[in-house]
């Protein structure tokens, strides 16, 4: 436990940096999903609370997982989240599209873009803590049974869109929550070697 | 009908005339159960939901009218109850009956039921049968319909919405509207939306919402059927085909599976990018057919291959290139075109400007490009269309660029500009693009007299455009010879030809200098044809205002002109040009005209020099002028403002700007700003303003006043000098001689006792008689011996004598007695101005007196009271002398009632016996007379002050009475 401890320490003082960037990446795209989302509902007249339930299905966040198993977990809901978000998109074009691109669309272009780059860093975080090579998303449970009627599937859309809302919240949440604990970690560690030197 | 046929057996039995009506009976009934039509049987109900047709099939007989009602099932509400004809489908036997419903189909559960009809007789009605909707319990979902709808613009559509069991129906909504909801069952919802308008891409949501918040919907797409237009088809390769065309109404449906399907010759379209359609053969007839989910509509073209020819672009352009063209060529890319009779545009273009050359011939492939200039990119591009039979354009090749070979450059456009002192400027024009025909390296300027042969020539670097010259400085030039200049351009191709200016100084000025005319952001200058010139024309400009080598700039006129217009970008706003015209400039320039004005004329950049100064009770204002550079337009005039308070109040428009002088008249003492404007056809400047302070002005005072009494003077002396030279006029006038007393009768014969001597102690009162005499005092002869007041009245004794009384005039003659009494005519010589008197003492009034005015004697009818003191002088009465002035007296009531009265004054004869000789005597007895009198007297007479007030009321009246009694006198 001390060894992985100190690995883990290690590694967070490693990707610092690298957890800090991830964040304002998050951060940017908690912007652009919730303008995004704006778009939609307007576009789509829906109202506010038109949407309920949940696409993504990772498991429920603890204060027990450690910093490896919270990277896990918001690693694996943004891929399924991206997953999520260029089939609406095919989707959409297939069933919806058409005619001049507006700002909608290029709304869609960018949070899906900004998306990719999230999931990107956080992969390379994930790398950095565990070492482990490429993830592949469980699109379990994702699979579209395909909307039957036109109505479903723009509500379809708009869930999809409020999952890439979410989960840009929730890596918000977790990248700023690993940046506090490392800062923790370094400041324990600190006094841990101050009191040693006293010592002798 | 066994019932029918049992009762008919039983009535077989009965006798005949029961037979009788039995037969009629059954006869009857027979007919009627011939005519009661069968019940329709085994009902079938299918539906179309996509277009919410109810199909009703059933066997009916023979039948073919027949009554429908549909019902909502679980309201048992009718939606349809009507009477139909349906004909019998002779392979099935079924009668068959489609009805559309308003509503969705699935909405809810419709129940039918048939009977048959012939005329006015029914069967019964069929068994319900019924189509279920989706609103049955076991279909216990949230749901909408109908879903993903289109339609056309402008139809009605109802959508309904049936909820979860359990679950309570909140709104519909369209967009943000909430719709009108009308209830069909228990569970399904409807509402229309009428005369619907286009929708976007994804449609329009129809939303449906429960109380918690649950919510289905629909979308629905409105747009209109395809509508092309413009077809045509064409050919670039000879050999396939192109079509094309237009859509002329937006379908407005472009999304998904809802776009218009286009096909030509039913060969399907990719028109992703445009609406073009390639076919591999060329077929000469073809149809397009659009198609959408609204409708299709088709159009057809055909055309020979030859009349559709839109050549494709030239490829693999290239060029040989000369100084003045170049040859551009290039390659098809199907041999086919070899053969083609083409027309092609080659279009070049250099600095941005663009030229347009047109060549033709059978399979076009290279030109050659004149006009061109040396030293010059030009871009050139192609495009070609068949010269037969043009059909369109071809695409424009890709552009292609070269460069034109150097060559040597034009002659330079040279001038110059001689000062007075024979120095002067050798200037030319930069080289344009099109004239340096390469790049210029340097200039040679030479000064040279065509009778010597030396000649001074200056190198002068690239860039440079004018030098100075100084004809004195070269000996060898002479003073009056003449000098030209040559200017030549070197470039790398060598030496221009020479331009040649004459040097000479033009100082003649034109009489008249006329103004351009300036329109359209152009300069016109208008002059007459001068027959004898064959020579080009030069039009200089130049700064007004310079005087020393200046910097000219010309424009070259060809001969035979007679105006010239110059681009208003080569002058300034506000600036005064001159502008002269030569004629010859390069051998012996000739002033013919010149002009002087402005592009744009300004206000003026400075004011007026302003000066202001009093002068006597005017203030004057003068100013200088603006200086030319300043002025920056025509002064047209000044406005004179004078300042009061924060305004400027307009004083004078003066209308020339040769006035530059103002008078202010009439102004009060104070302190005054004046501004004074100048202003051009642009406006007024911002002003020049000067303030003065007009002081009280004494020296004019004195001096009016020194004139007034030197008037006064001058006339006062002219009124003596007259009165000197007419004083026999005045003294008639005014002192007129008075003629003696005539005595009638016997002057020895005295009829009453006459008293000769005057009383050596007479008074005279003066008498207030204010009614008659204007309150005008009478004088009173005062009796001369002291005793005498010394037994009657009081009297001041300080003085010897009170009353001193002569006339001033000293006439031998008797005195005429006058009209009326004494004491009248003592009042009249009193009011006559001509009566001195003199007081050297002071009597009171109580006390010298004796006469005191009374109140009630005031009156018109009492005349002035004369008190008569014993051994006093008494008025004798004379009827004679009375009757002789009969005429007067008429004319004076106030005589008349004296007359009247017995103590009027009477003329003694005596009197005047005694008193000739004696002056101080008569004289104290003459004031009676009514001549005009002085009167002496040694003491004051104060009068009361009742007296004293109404003495001043009295001169006018009594100058009047004077008057009246000098006109009296006069009379014969």
């Amino acid at each position: 436990m001390a060894d992985r401890r100190t690995r883990s320490m290690k590694n967070s003082n490693l990707s610092r940096t690298a957890v800090n960037r991830a964040s304002m990446i998050a951060l940017q795209l908690q912007g652009e999903s919730s303008k995004l989302l704006e778009l939609y509902r307007q576009k789509e007249s829906f109202p506010a609370d038109a949407t309920d339930g949940r696409l993504v299905l990772v498991p429920p966040p603890s204060s027990q997982l450690d910093t490896r198993d919270k990277l896990w977990r918001l690693h694996s809901a943004l891929l399924q989240t991206q997953s999520l978000l260029e089939r609406a998109i095919t989707k959409e074009e297939e069933e919806l599209g058409g005619g001049i691109k507006g700002e909608y669309e290029n709304q869609r272009k960018t949070v899906k873009g900004r998306l990719s780059f999230l999931l990107l860093t956080t992969g390379n975080l994930l790398k950095a803590v565990d070492g482990a090579a490429s993830l592949t998303p469980s699109l379990e449970g994702l699979e579209l049974d395909g909307p039957a009627t036109l109505f479903q599937l723009k509500l379809w859309l708009l869930q999809v869109f409020s999952e890439v809302h979410h989960w840009s919240k929730a890596a918000v949440t977790t990248l700023q929550e690993l940046l506090t604990n490392a800062a923790d970690e370094r400041s324990s560690t600190t006094r841990v070697r101050s009191t040693r030197s006293a010592r002798r | 009908m066994p019932k029918l046929i049992f009762q008919h057996t039983l009535k077989l039995n009965c006798s005949f005339p029961w037979l009788i009506c039995v037969l009629v009976n059954l006869l009857a009934l027979n007919t009627h159960a011939q005519t009661i039509p069968t019940v329709p049987k085994q009902v079938s109900l299918s539906a179309d939901l996509s277009v919410k047709e109810l199909t009703i099939s059933w066997f009916g007989g023979a039948a073919s009218t027949f009554d429908l009602i549909i019902l909502r099932t679980e309201f048992n509400t009718s939606v349809f109850y009507d009477t139909i004809s349906a004909t019998m489908n002779q392979a099935s036997g079924r009668h068959e009956w489609k009805w559309t419903s308003a509503e969705p189909l699935e909405c809810t559960s419709l129940s039918v039921r048939i009977r048959s009809r012939d005329g006015l007789a029914t069967s019964e009605w069929s068994k319900m049968d019924t189509f279920p909707g989706r609103d049955l319990p076991s279909n216990n979902t949230l749901q909408m319909y109908p879903h993903d709808r289109v339609v056309e613009v402008g139809s009605n559509m109802t959508f309904c919405c049936i909820v979860k069991e359990g679950k309570t129906f909140k709104e519909m909504l369209y967009g943000n509207t909430v719709m009108n909801v009308t209830r069909l069952s228990r569970r399904s919802y409807a509402t229309t939306l009428v005369n619907v308008e286009p929708t976007g891409v994804s449609g329009s949501n129809i939303v449906c919402r429960l109380e918690d918040l649950s919510l289905d919907g629909a979308v629905m797409f409105v747009g209109y059927p395809p509508l092309p237009s413009d077809f045509v088809c064409e050919t670039q390769d000879l050999k396939s085909a192109e079509c094309h065309w237009k859509e002329a109404r937006d379908s407005h449906l472009t999304g998904g599976r809802r776009r218009t399907r286009y096909s030509v010759n039913s060969r399907n379209c990719n028109v992703d990018l445009q609406l073009t359609c390639r076919l591999p053969l060329w077929d000469g007839n073809w149809t397009l057919m659009a198609e959408n989910s609204l409708g299709h509509y088709s159009l057809s073209d055909s055309a020979e291959l030859i009349h559709r020819v839109r050549p494709v672009a030239p490829v693999n352009l290239s060029s040989v290139v000369n100084a003045w063209n170049a040859t551009v060529m290039w390659q098809w890319t199907y041999e086919s075109y070899f053969t083609l009779d083409l027309n092609c545009q080659v279009e070049s273009t250099n600095h941005e400007s663009k030229t347009l050359h047109v060549f033709s011939g059978v399979g076009l492939r290279s030109v050659k490009l004149s006009g061109l200039h040396p030293d010059q990119a030009y871009t050139v591009r192609v495009r070609c269309g068949h010269q037969k039979y043009f059909w369109k354009w071809g695409n424009w090749s890709q552009t292609f660029s070269f460069k034109t070979q150097t060559d040597v450059t034009d002659p330079p456009d040279v001038w110059m500009w001689m000062n007075k002192d024979r120095t002067g400027l050798v200037v030319w024009k930069p080289l344009g693009y099109q004239q340096s025909h390469g790049r210029v390296t340097g200039f040679e300027v030479t000064l040279w007299n065509p009778e010597d042969v030396e000649q001074h020539t200056q190198i002068l670097p690239p860039n440079t455009y004018s030098v100075r010259v100084n004809l004195t400085e070269m000996a060898s030039l002479g003073v009056n010879k003449k000098v030209f200049a040559t200017v030549v351009v070197k470039n790398i191709k060598g030496a221009s030809p020479p331009s040649r200016v004459p040097l000479r100084f033009i100082d003649e000025q034109p009489l008249v200098l006329s103004k351009p005319v300036f329109t359209n952001n152009r300069l016109f200058l208008f002059w007459q044809q001068n027959a004898t010139n064959t020579c080009n024309y030069l039009v200089e400009w130049l700064d007004t205002s310079c005087e020393h080598d200046c910097p000219v700039k010309w424009i070259r006129v060809a001969a035979g002109s007679t105006n010239v217009s110059i681009e208003s970008e080569n002058f300034k706003p506000g600036v005064r040009y001159n502008f002269s015209l030569y004629s010859c400039p390069s051998d012996s320039p000739q002033l013919i005209t010149r002009w002087q004005g402005y592009t744009q004329e300004l206000v003026p950049s400075r004011s007026v020099p302003l000066s202001v100064k009093s002068q006597d009770s005017k203030v004057v204002i003068t100013w200088g002028e603006i200086p030319l550079s300043d002025r920056r337009g025509f002064v047209l005039g000044y406005n004179v403002y004078i300042s009061n308070g924060s305004e400027l109040a307009l004083l004078a428009n003066l209308s020339s700007s040769e006035m530059r002088r103002y008078v202010v008249k009439g102004l009060s003492v104070g302190n005054y700003k004046f501004t004074v404007k100048s202003y051009t056809s642009a406006g007024e400047d911002t002003g020049s303003t000067a303030s003065i302070t007009l002081e009280p002005f004494t020296d004019a005072l004195i001096l009016e006043m020194l004139g007034a009494l030197g008037t006064i003077t001058i006339l006062l002396i002219i009124v003596t000098f007259i009165c000197y030279k007419k004083r026999n006029w005045v003294k008639k006038a005014f002192y007129p001689d008075i003629p003696e007393p005539k005595l009638p009768g016997d002057w020895s014969r005295l009829q009453g006792p006459l008293d000769v001597r005057p009383s050596p102690h007479s008074m005279v009162h003066i008498v207030e008689k204010p009614e008659r005499d204007f309150n005008k005092e009478t004088l009173v002869v005062i009796p001369e011996e002291e005793e005498y007041f010394e037994k009657d009245e009081p009297v001041d004794t300080d003085e010897p004598m009170s009353l001193r009384y002569y006339n001033q005039v000293v006439d031998d003659r008797p005195i005429r007695p006058r009209f009326p009494d004494s004491s009248a005519s003592s009042a009249s010589s009193l009011d006559s101005g001509h009566t001195d008197v003199t007081y050297t003492g002071i009597q009171t009034s109580g006390s010298s007196l004796v006469f005191q005015p009374d109140p009630q004697g005031s009156s018109e009818e009492q005349p002035p009271e004369v008190v008569l003191y014993d051994g006093g002088y008494k008025p004798q009465m004379h009827p004679k002398v009375l009757s002789d002035d009969v005429v007067l007296k008429s004319s004076n009531p106030f005589q008349e009632s004296e007359a009247a009265s017995s103590v009027g004054y009477k003329p003694q004869c005596s009197w005047h016996l005694d008193s000739p000789t004696d002056t101080a005597e008569t004289s104290s007895l003459a004031p009676s007379l009514g001549s005009p009198t002085s009167v002496t007297s040694t003491q004051f007479l104060l009068p009361d002050g009742d007296g004293d007030e109404k003495n001043k009321q009295q001169p006018s009246s009594a100058a009047a009475t004077w008057f009246s009694n000098l006109l009296l006198s006069s009379k014969p």
